[in-house]
């Protein structure tokens, strides 16, 4: 045990707070203490927020798995001198639930960092919270861009970096007449919102765009009106039971008519993943995703079960770098070192945007064959993030020519 | 069921666009500068005055605390370009003073992450609004002072010998085949008798 930690224990602290750029008022002060970048064992608290019930409990969980994994190796290795205890809340997929125990964990349990949040509108709801207490949220989930806060690291993908690739990859092949499916929120509103724009930059249509309420599993009128408009393939922005129920009874539907089948008309979406192909069954046979990581066999070095579980695991591991690298877990401190390092990831070698604090990701496209996914097309690099779709190049197709239609 | 190619309104680029940032040294600009950077925007902050070229930029955010009227190149409402108010202290002059200005919207202090965004569209949007309106006016003041010379050519055609229903079709024929306003048929129609006058008492 080095000095630093006999006087922490001394002075009473069970947990390292300390940081030379940053120093605690905890008294440290008083006894004339500093710690200088030295590394201690440390033990540092992070909040864990995702809802481990309700209705988009497969994907949270696969999150919550994954920053748990995370902390478990992070713990074990003896090279590391951070050591995290996690503080768990569950707002068991209540939107209500998100903001008061976010509060709790940033006050009550004093902790800087939480991994947390599936959906957009409980991001939003904990935003304000983070401003307020100075804490910073690691967001591992895929989301429809348009935002940049200072409070949050992204290490899921954003627009350009699942959208736009993923309609640059459908278009060619399948066509351009759309139908757009969502659940009735911001997700759905605005992924489908890019998608109109990129599909009508070739002349494509939306022949549909029908919105159902989280938890809502009455699909028989989306089906019947994707029978009569008869599109080239099917935006899922569907999620949790909902998506589930829609792509059973659109199984359904292409054994009744050969064109509502994989082959002519796909289901595809920007958020599907790994642990929600149980819950659909067989009729996830087909169906294609992009993400930036697919587990094995669709992706190489896969050591995560899906895409969830490895961006989650990904803000663990670089929540430790960074603190590791500024001597502190001060939030402040965290999220401006980095911005400077690369970090050794379940995604692959990763950094973070200085601008907008989103991750730069590889892409990959995959479709269900057998239970799993197969990669049908990956980038040759990261791609760069671009939340606001907003930089040269990040509404085209990648490779410099615009999306064509061929239909 | 919509058709793409119906819709008319697309998500705005924003990206490489220019915005000029008028306000003192202040911990506030760092969050504004650092946002619109994340949003694609290329930013400048400038004070006391705004520069030379201020003309070329495609969106100023203002300090409603402390700039005044001088420190602008153009009059109060007149910008060329969307305005965003940065308010601090929401005292009424100071509101007022930004109203005359014609902020197209505004940003409450302290400026954080959010906001930021909403507020260039806002902008946007507003100003495309009041340009078009302000088109639209000074269209309808000329067509307010041609009514003259539809009369007159109305009443020309009517002299020949056409109904008042006749004449007003005949000229909408007229406007409709040259593809001109019913004003400009008009005014060719009222200067074609002009001419032959003068050519006849010439001859």
């Amino acid at each position: 045990m080095c000095r630093a930690d006999i006087l922490l224990g001394y002075i009473g602290l069970a947990e390292w707070q300390l940081c030379p750029a940053f120093p605690e008022p905890h008294g440290l002060a008083e006894v004339g203490f500093f710690v200088f970048g030295a590394p201690v064992n440390k033990i540092v608290r992070i909040g864990i927020l995702f809802s481990r019930s309700g209705d988009y409990q497969i994907v949270a969980n696969a999150s919550y798995n994954g920053a748990l994994a995370a902390i478990e190796a992070i713990n074990a290795d003896p090279g590391r001198p951070v050591r995290f205890e996690a503080r768990e809340r569950d707002p068991q997929g209540r939107i209500e639930q998100y903001g008061p125990l976010c509060r709790e964990l940033l006050r009550d349990d004093d902790v800087q960092h939480i991994i947390g949040c599936t959906t957009s509108w409980s991001r939003k709801d904990v935003i304000p919270i983070l401003e307020r207490h100075g804490g910073l949220l690691w967001y591992p989930c895929p989301y429809e861009g348009f935002e940049a806060s200072d409070r949050v690291i992204y290490t899921h993908a954003c627009p350009n970096q699942h959208i736009v690739p993923l309609l640059a990859y459908i278009v060619p092949r399948f066509g351009s007449d759309a139908f757009l499916v969502g659940s009735n929120y911001i997700w759905g509103w605005e992924v489908n919102r890019v998608a109109r724009d990129l599909i009508g930059d070739v002349n494509g249509r939306v022949l549909g765009e029908r919105y159902l309420s989280i938890g809502d599993v009455d699909v028989d009128r989306l089906i019947a009106e994707i029978r009569i408009a008869r599109p080239s393939f099917i935006l899922n922005n569907l999620i949790g039971q909902s998506s589930y129920a829609f792509l059973r009874a659109y199984a359904r539907l292409g054994q009744e008519d050969e064109h509502f089948t994989a082959r002519h008309c796909p289901v595809v979406s920007c958020n599907l993943t790994e642990p929600e192909l149980p819950a659909i069954g067989p009729a996830a046979e087909g169906l294609m995703s992009v993400g930036p990581y697919f587990a094995n066999p669709a992706c190489r070095d896969a050591t995560s079960p899906s895409s969830d579980h490895a961006a989650a695991y990904a803000a663990v591991v670089m929540l430790a770098d960074a603190i590791e690298a500024a001597g502190t877990a001060d939030a402040e401190a965290v999220r401006q070192i980095l911005v400077t390092k690369e970090f050794e990831t379940p995604l692959g070698l990763v950094h973070v945007d200085r601008q907008t604090q989103h991750t730069a990701l590889p892409v990959h496209i995959g479709r269900v064959e057998n239970g799993a996914f197969h990669g049908v097309w990956q980038s040759e690099s990261a791609y760069a993030p671009d939340p606001y779709l907003s930089r040269p190049g990040s509404r085209i197709l990648p490779g410099g020519s615009r999306l064509r239609m061929v239909s | 069921m919509s058709p793409l190619g119906q819709r008319a309104s697309r998500i705005p680029k924003l990206g490489g666009k220019c915005a000029l940032i008028l306000h003192r040294q202040h911990a506030n600009l760092a969050a504004l500068s650092r946002q619109l950077a994340a949003i694609g925007l290329d930013a400048r902050e400038v004070w006391p005055t705004l520069p030379a070229d201020a003309y070329e930029a495609d969106f100023v955010f203002f300090d409603v605390d402390m700039a005044c009227d001088d420190q602008f190149p153009w009059a109060p409402g007149e910008a060329p370009m969307p305005l965003i108010a940065l308010i601090g202290s929401e005292a009424p002059g100071r509101i007022e003073w930004a109203i005359s200005h014609r902020a197209d919207a505004h940003i409450l202090k302290p400026i954080g992450s959010a906001g930021i965004y909403s507020a260039l569209l806002i902008a946007l949007q507003k100003f495309e609004e009041r340009r078009a309106l302000v088109e639209e006016i000074a269209g309808m003041r000329v067509q307010i002072a041609q009514r003259g010379l539809v009369v007159r050519a109305i009443l020309h055609l009517i002299q020949q010998g056409m109904s008042e229903e006749d004449a007003f079709r005949e000229l909408r024929t007229i406007a409709m085949h040259e593809r001109i306003t019913l004003e400009m048929a008009a005014q060719n129609l009222v200067q074609g008798i002009y001419l032959r006058r003068n050519r006849r008492s010439q001859s």
